[in-house]
């Protein structure tokens, strides 16, 4: 039996909470792993060796960032899982200095809880897999940890979330209705499922790495009439420090 | 001065731990601190263009992601003085039942049985009562998969938008919502008499707040009958110790929640919820925040009942789709909607570019804060030197749990 722990830094919860959607599918697992640590599903705790540590969420303040090196300390594989852990997602879009934003929302600069501004997982240990998504599809964490049970190389996505959208036929709404959908630089493995209802991708997933873009897709959507600012603002949502363009 | 410290909450949502403040040998104070870190949602969402707000909102918390959206999109059209037909009210209330089987189911089966049957935690637990554990995730799938119909996915979907929605549900879809109404009932009815043998402990609030209508509003209410907007009678102070805020009510602790929902709106209820209510009314009307898990089971059967009542008479008119047209223009509205673990309120000032220049996010969890605190207060007082401090820890991670807490979703609401 392979040891499993689950920590979640600051987020929503919904990438811990992913895994318990795998219901029945959650039970396969637990033919391959023991597990060792899971607040949110388990009162029992044992601090000790992990074969595989699962990570979400940002490190937003100082008891994150002990959880963090605690679990890398403490594993051999680690998985920074969800767009937080990964790129940083909603709340590392939000500019500015700590203290300021601080002042801004509790009324004080008095940082008595010691927040940080919150940065992604892989800023701060290095990771053995990272797999994105906001959250990501609960089929590849399954995937993922099936994968590392029995050996095998897990696979990256390298793909676009045009290809799953083609793959589905859905309309493309960049070309058909001039929505400003994030689908051609954002990676792939959600299903093109915001397509699905035929909206455009808000890119949930963080850019495509290498192959996107997004200097294209900027003078496209602006061409199509959308303010340059409203479109920064967009792109950077999920992943503020990674788009160049 | 001694400091009894309890470790991190588990089997709850997000971060939080609590302290028991102890002198000569009495219990004085108890503080819960919210130790996640701050998520400056609101300005996230400052000066951004109204339409990918909700979207954004959403992400403040995966377990009751649709109540955030739709308390953001109904915060948004009464900004633009919008109103949506019957059909996309009912589709929206369809998702906020599916969201509290979703929740509701979570939080029964999965992190609180463990306590009553003993166990560490669900999957332990499923060993030898697996069948329990199964029904709890049957009910649990059924509402997930409501929330992927409505809101575009079990997590974080977009489809809910101001006006109306990106897709609208097939008749396919709505059938098998129909149809497995009637199956789960009977896994519910089941919740109910096993949640109603559990022993009553936590404080008593002073009064209950809820919306005007049973799962969203126009306005909140209060069990003394005052019918109102939230600034006027709620007042919010911060904490040095937390990244949480707390309220009060007229300078009173008060509740939000299933139960509150049960005490002040019972005459809303479906048939055999209705009866199960009355059924275990003087119960419930002790008040104790436990009841809470309790009243979380009879709103499982409410939700069923209702969901099967709604996809029924939406099947009868057949789905037009038809989204409500939206002229952005300068204004200002409030949502109110119930999410699973109670009242949530998302308030908006809106230019006339359309984009967002005021936000104010007031979450459950947040408003439970001040009764949390005076429960593990009361808790810690009963039991401290009367039984052994793992013991005692483990009564007081019972009570917080009780609430359901969201955590994720208490550090930011805020005020710009």
């Amino acid at each position: 039996m392979l040891k499993l722990g689950v920590f979640e830094l600051t987020d929503c919860g919904g990438c811990a909470l992913n895994i318990l959607f795998l219901y029945e599918k959650l039970f396969d697992l637990l033919e391959f792993y023991d597990i060792k640590e899971f607040h949110m599903a388990s009162s029992f705790k044992e601090h000790d060796h992990l074969d595989v540590a699962i990570v979400t969420g940002t490190v937003s303040c100082q008891r994150d960032l002990e959880v963090l090196r605690h679990a890398r300390n403490y594993s051999n594989y680690l998985i920074a899982l969800g767009t937080c852990a990964t790129h940083g997602s909603v709340q590392g879009a939000v500019e500015g200095k700590i203290r300021d934003k601080l002042e801004k929302v509790y009324g004080t600069r008095a940082n008595t809880m010691k927040a940080l501004d919150p940065k992604p997982v892989v800023e701060y240990v290095a990771v053995d897999f990272a797999l994105p998504g906001c959250p990501y599809d609960k089929m590849e964490i399954y995937q993922l940890l099936l994968d590392l049970a029995k050996g095998v190389e897990p696979i990256k996505k390298d793909y676009p979330v045009c290809i799953e959208c083609k793959l589905n036929e859905y309309e493309c709404v960049l070309v058909k209705k001039g929505l400003p959908c994030l689908g051609p630089i954002t990676v792939g493995g959600c299903n093109a499922i915001c397509v699905k209802s035929k909206l455009g991708c808000i890119g949930c997933r963080g850019p495509l790495p290498k192959e996107a873009n997004p200097a294209g897709e900027f003078e496209i959507l602006k061409n199509l009439g959308y303010d340059e600012e409203y479109l920064r603002r967009k792109f950077k949502t999920f992943a503020r420090g990674e788009l160049r363009w | 001065m001694v400091i009894l410290e309890l470790g991190e909450f588990t089997r709850v949502e997000g971060n939080g731990k609590a302290e028991i403040i102890i002198e000569n040998g009495e219990v004085k104070e108890a503080r819960v601190k919210i130790v996640e870190g701050p998520r400056f949602f609101e300005l996230l969402t400052l000066g951004r263009y109204y339409w990918d707000v909700p979207d954004l909102e959403a992400r403040i918390c995966a377990i009751c992601y649709l109540a955030h959206s739709f308390a953001s999109v109904l915060g948004i059209e009464n900004a633009f003085g919008v109103k949506v037909p019957g059909e996309i009210q009912l589709l929206r209330e369809l998702g906020l039942i599916g969201e509290i089987l979703e929740s509701h189911s979570l939080h029964l089966y999965l992190l609180v049985a463990p306590d009553l049957f003993g166990y560490p935690d669900a999957i332990r637990m499923a060993s030898k009562h697996g069948e329990i554990v199964r029904e709890g995730l049957a009910l649990k799938a059924f509402g997930n998969y409501i929330r992927e119909v409505i809101g575009g996915r079990e997590i974080h979907g977009i489809n809910v938008k101001p006006g109306g929605f990106g897709r609208y549900p097939t008749v396919d879809e709505l059938e098998k919502i129909d149809k497995s109404c009637d199956a789960l009932l009977r896994f519910a009815k089941r919740a109910v008499n096993i949640f109603a043998t559990q022993e009553v402990f936590g404080a008593v609030p002073r009064y209950h707040i809820a919306t005007d209508g049973y799962l969203y509003g126009e306005k909140l209410i209060a069990s003394d009958g005052e019918r109102f907007d939230y600034f006027e009678h709620i007042k919010e102070k911060t904490l040095p110790y937390s990244f949480a805020k707390q309220s009060h009510y007229k300078e009173s602790v008060f509740m939000t929640g299933a139960l509150s929902r049960l005490m002040v709106k019972s005459d809303k209820l479906t048939p055999i919820a209705k009866e199960l209510f009355e059924q275990h009314k003087e119960k419930l009307s002790q008040g104790h925040v436990s009841l809470n898990n309790l009243a979380q089971a009879i709103e499982l059967v409410y939700s069923l009942e209702r969901a099967k009542e709604i996809v029924s008479t939406l099947l009868d008119h057949g789905i037009k789709g038809e989204n409500v047209p939206i002229e952005p223009k300068e204004g200002e509205g409030i949502g109110y909607v119930e999410a699973p673990r109670g009242v949530l309120i998302h308030h908006y000032r809106i230019d006339e570019n359309g984009n967002i220049a005021y936000s104010n996010i007031i979450t459950p969890t947040a408003l439970n804060h001040a009764l949390m605190e005076l429960s593990l207060y009361e808790e810690a007082r009963k039991h401290y030197g009367a039984v052994d401090e793992n013991f005692l820890k483990h009564k007081l991670e019972e009570t917080v749990r009780a609430f359901d807490p969201c955590i994720s979703c208490s550090v930011h609401f805020v005020r710009i």
